[in-house]
C-alpha cells in the first residue's frame, strides 16, 4: 500500500491546529471587543429605531412578529435592574419602546397596563413619568375604548402617581359606563371624589392591581406596595404604644415585647415577610430589619399625622370603655 | 393532463432538491418557541406563538417561491432539457403553467405541514379550543395566496433573465407590493396631478402584496394572533385579485417563453 505523502498530513494537521487555535482565541477577542465598546460608549442606552412610523415599515407586514420582540425588549429592558442602574438616565427608551410595541400592534392590553406602571413608578423602580403613562392608557382607550381595565389604570395613575384623586374620580365615573365595567367602579369613583387621597381607597386599589391582573410582575408590584403600607402602618402603631409607654412609666420600653406584657399591645407585630421590626430604645424608633424580605416603596403622600390622630382616638376610647 | 404531469415532476424535482427540509429548521424554530417564549413574553405565549408560525410559513414560504420560482425556466434552459421536452407535442404555455403549478404544489404541501406543525404546538401549549385554532386557516390562505403571487413573479423574470437579476427584482418588487398604497398616498401629497396620474398606473400594474396581507382593515397574521375571525367577502375579493394578478403574470411569462428563440 502507499503511504500518505507527508506533506498532506502536515497540511491536514496544520489546518486543524489553526481551527482549533482560532476556536480557541475567538472568545477572547471578542471579549476585548466588548470592553473596548462598553469604555468607548458613555451611554450605551441607544435605541437605534425610535420611530414608531419608522418600524412599522420596516416591519414589511410582520407587524404583530416585530410587536411582539420589541415587548420582549421592553421587558428585558425594564427588567434588568442592574443593567438599568448603570444608565445615564435608568429608562430613557422605555416611553420609546412601549410607543413602538402598542403602534405595531394596537391591541396588547397588557402593554398598556404593564407599560403604564412601568413608566409611572418613580425611579429607581420605574421612569418616574406618570404623565407619559396616562399618554400611553390613552392611547389604548382610544385604540379599546371597551376596555375598562384601561380605565382603571389610567384613573389609578392620577391616584397613586399625581395624587389628583378629583381626576382620578372622574376617570373611574367614565369607566362606570363601559360595558362589563366592575360594581365596585362606581364606589371607588365615588370615594375619590368625596374622600380625596383616603389611605383605605389606595388599599382597595392596589388590592384590585393585585386580583385583576394576569401578570405576574404587576402583582408582585402590588403585593410590595401593600406590604410597605403595612409596613408604615405598623412602624407607626409601635412608635406610637412606645410613646404612650414613656408617658405612663417615665422610658421608653427596653423591648418591644414589653409594650404586651404593659398591656398595650396583644402581640408584636412582624412585617409582612415575617421578620420583626428593628427597635432602637435610645430614640424609641422602630425601623425595618436589614433582613427584611419586604421591597419597600415610600409612599408618595404622607399620612403619618392622620394616622396617629385616628389612633390616639381609638386609644382614648377604648381607655373610656375600660374605665 | 401534460400541465400536471409537468406539475408533477416539479413537484417530484422540488422534493429532489431537498426544499421541504426547512419544515426541518421550521419544526426546531417552533418546538424552541413553545419552550422559551413564555419565560420572555410574560402574558403572550399563544399570540407570540402564532405570529412566530405564521410568519414563519409566510417567511419560509416567500423565500422558496423566489429562490425556487426562479430558477423555474432557467434551470430547464441551462441543461438544455427543455429542448426535449419541448420537441414533444407541448405548447410552450402548457409548460409554464406546469412548472408554475409544480412550484405551487410544493408550496402547499409546505403550507399545510407548517400549518399542521402550528397546531400541534398550540396544542402542547393549551389553552386555545379546536374553534380558535380554525379560525387561523383563512390567515394561512392568504398567506398562501401572497406565495402564489410572489411564484408568478419569480416566473417571469425566470423566462427571460439571470437567477441573480431574478431574485432582486422579485424581491423589489416583493417589497414594492407592501408599499404600493404609500406611493399613491405620497403622490397625493406632492398636488401634482401628473404625480397622482403616474402613482395610480403603478398602483395599478404593481402587485398589491398587502391586498393578501391585509384583510378587514388590519394586517392578516395580527387579527389571526388574536384569533379574530375574516370575514368571507374580505378572504373572496383577496382571492379575486390573486387570480387576475396571477393570471396577467402566467400569460405574460408565456408570451416572454413563446418568444424566445431556442436554436
Amino acid at each position: 500500500m502507499k503511504p500518505r505523502s507527508s506533506p498532506w498530513i502536515q497540511g491536514k494537521w496544520l489546518l486543524g491546529a489553526a481551527c482549533l487555535v482560532a476556536a480557541l482565541l475567538v472568545k477572547p477577542v471578542q471579549d476585548r471587543i466588548d470592553a473596548l465598546l462598553h469604555q468607548a460608549s458613555i451611554d450605551p442606552d441607544i435605541l437605534y429605531f425610535s420611530s414608531p412610523a419608522a418600524v412599522k415599515a420596516a416591519a414589511i407586514g410582520y407587524d404583530s412578529l416585530v410587536a411582539d420582540v420589541y415587548w420582549m425588549r421592553a421587558i428585558q429592558y425594564y427588567g434588568r435592574r442592574a443593567e438599568a442602574a448603570r444608565r445615564q438616565v435608568r429608562y430613557k427608551n422605555l416611553p420609546a419602546l412601549l410607543d413602538i410595541v402598542t403602534t405595531l400592534d394596537p391591541k396588547m392590553v397588557d402593554v398598556y397596563r404593564a407599560g403604564s406602571i412601568f413608566l409611572a413608578e418613580p425611579d429607581p423602580v420605574g421612569a418616574g413619568q406618570p404623565i407619559t403613562a396616562i399618554g400611553l392608557l390613552d392611547k389604548g382607550i382610544s385604540q379599546l375604548p371597551q376596555e375598562w381595565r384601561l380605565w382603571f389604570d389610567k384613573g389609578f395613575v392620577y391616584f397613586w402617581y399625581l395624587q389628583d384623586f378629583r381626576k382620578a374620580g372622574e376617570v373611574w365615573l367614565g369607566a362606570c359606563r363601559v360595558e362589563g365595567s366592575p360594581p365596585w367602579m362606581e364606589a371607588l369613583a365615588a370615594r375619590a371624589l368625596s374622600q380625596g387621597g383616603e389611605i383605605e381607597t389606595a388599599k382597595d386599589l392596589w388590592r384590585h392591581q393585585m386580583e385583576g391582573s394576569t401578570r405576574e410582575d404587576i402583582r408582585e408590584n402590588a403585593r410590595n406596595h401593600l406590604a410597605s403600607i403595612q409596613v408604615d402602618e405598623d412602624i407607626w402603631t409601635l412608635e406610637f404604644f412606645v410613646e404612650r409607654y414613656a408617658a405612663v412609666y417615665g422610658a421608653s420600653p427596653a423591648r418591644l415585647e414589653e409594650l404586651v406584657r404593659a398591656g398595650f399591645l396583644i402581640y408584636v407585630p412582624k412585617d409582612p415577610s415575617g421578620v420583626p421590626y428593628q427597635y432602637d430604645p435610645a430614640a424609641g424608633a422602630v425601623h425595618l430589619s436589614a433582613e427584611s424580605k419586604v421591597r419597600y416603596f415610600a409612599l408618595p403622600y404622607n399620612y403619618r399625622e392622620t394616622f396617629k390622630e385616628r389612633l390616639a382616638r381609638l386609644y382614648e376610647s377604648s381607655r373610656q370603655q375600660k374605665k | 393532463m401534460k400541465v400536471l404531469a409537468i406539475a408533477r415532476n416539479t413537484f417530484r424535482e422540488n422534493i429532489r432538491d431537498k426544499i421541504l427540509y426547512n419544515l426541518i429548521l421550521f419544526a426546531l424554530l417552533m418546538i424552541l418557541s413553545s419552550f422559551v417564549l413564555g419565560q420572555l413574553t410574560l402574558g403572550y405565549e399563544a399570540k407570540v406563538i402564532v405570529d412566530l408560525g405564521l410568519s414563519c410559513i409566510s417567511v419560509f414560504g416567500t423565500l422558496i417561491a423566489i429562490f425556487v420560482g426562479i430558477g423555474l425556466v432557467y434551470k430547464e434552459l441551462e441543461r438544455r432539457t427543455v429542448y426535449a421536452l419541448l420537441a414533444k407535442p407541448v405548447h410552450r404555455w402548457e409548460f409554464i403553467l406546469g412548472k408554475y403549478m409544480g412550484l405551487l404544489l410544493t408550496l402547499l404541501v409546505n403550507v399545510v405541514v407548517m400549518t399542521i406543525g402550528l397546531g400541534l404546538v398550540l396544542a402542547y401549549h393549551g389553552g386555545v379550543p379546536l374553534q380558535s385554532f380554525l379560525r387561523l386557516l383563512p390567515a394561512v390562505y392568504l398567506i398562501f395566496l401572497s406565495l402564489a403571487l410572489t411564484t408568478a413573479l419569480a416566473l417571469v423574470f425566470s423566462s427571460f433573465s439571470t437567477p441573480a437579476l431574478s431574485a432582486l427584482f422579485t424581491f423589489f418588487l416583493w417589497i414594492i407590493g407592501h408599499f404600493n398604497s404609500e406611493l399613491l398616498d405620497f403622490a397625493r401629497l406632492t398636488k401634482s396631478a401628473v404625480a397622482v396620474f403616474v402613482a395610480q398606473i403603478l398602483y395599478y400594474l404593481l402587485p398589491n402584496i398587502s391586498d393578501l396581507t391585509t384583510a378587514d382593515s388590519r394586517n392578516v397574521i395580527q387579527g389571526a394572533a388574536y384569533f379574530e375571525p375574516i370575514r368571507a367577502a374580505a378572504v373572496g375579493w383577496a382571492t379575486g385579485y390573486a387570480v387576475l394578478y396571477c393570471t396577467i403574470l402566467l400569460g405574460l411569462t408565456a408570451t416572454i417563453f413563446s418568444r424566445r428563440d431556442f436554436k
